[in-house]
């Protein structure tokens, strides 16, 4: 009972697991390589998506965990990308009409 | 150095103290002036009420809600035909919120804003999007 009531009071709010979503995509765009953008960006749209009716407060709580933990990652490895960037973009990222 | 009252108006007043060539940065329809000049202060001029010369619209620009409703047709992989107007709503659309969160994103890579996270919540129809977008734009610009 006292587990249960632990976990009812820790069930996190619609709101706080928007905010990691919108913080992830926007983690995904410091990305100077559009494949690790793309990816970032596609890793987190079907997680989020897969876990979208979860109904236990805990393992809502620990997926939302399992985001943070992941959004800290992305944020170092977007700043340490962003010290090697490569020089060239990426051809789906250059802003031209290509006639094949 | 002056004070209008009425709508938005901002002076600056240069530093040179015997002239005081005051050259008002933006003034819109003021109703009454008073200046003081060195500590005189003139008695206050009362302007005649005049129509505005400029309307202030409220709606954002055709082309700026048919960039939006793309995006949002898109992003919910509607049919070109269906109708998304500047009245549709989201959910009424068949978004829910991780949908209207990455249809926000998506405005701010096309327009290139950025939205903030309280604003970003409160947007639920077209023509929000679409207004806050031009807010945004203005902003940046100005």
């Amino acid at each position: 009972m006292a587990f249960s009531a632990y976990a009812a009071a820790t069930r996190p709010s619609k709101a706080e697991v928007l905010s990691l979503f919108r913080s992830l995509l926007r983690t995904a765009r410091q990305f100077p390589d559009y494949n690790i953008k793309a990816y970032t960006k596609r890793r987190t749209i079907d997680g989020f998506r897969h876990n979208q009716n979860l109904s236990d407060p805990s393992s809502i709580a620990s997926a939302l965990s399992d985001g943070k933990a992941q959004l800290e990652i992305a944020r170092r490895q977007a700043i340490v990308h962003s010290l090697y960037a490569p020089s060239v973009r990426s051809i789906m990222e250059t802003n031209s009409e290509l006639t094949c | 150095m002056a004070s209008f009252t009425a709508t938005s108006i901002s002076m600056t007043s240069l530093s040179t103290p015997f002239k005081q060539p005051l050259v008002p940065s933006r003034i819109s329809s003021p109703n009454s002036v008073s200046l003081s000049i060195r500590g005189r202060t003139f008695p206050s001029i009362t302007l005649q009420p005049r129509v505005p010369r400029f309307q202030v619209t409220c709606a954002a620009k055709p082309e700026t809600v048919q960039k939006v409703c793309d995006i949002v047709k898109k992003q919910l992989a509607l049919s070109d035909e269906s109708p998304v107007t500047g009245e549709s709503k989201f959910s009424a659309l068949g978004a829910d919120s991780l949908d209207t969160v990455e249809i926000v994103m998506g405005l701010e890579e096309e327009f290139g804003i950025s939205v903030e996270e309280e604003s970003a919540q409160t947007i639920t129809t077209v023509q929000e999007a679409a207004d806050m977008i031009e807010d945004l734009l203005e902003n940046k610009s100005a």
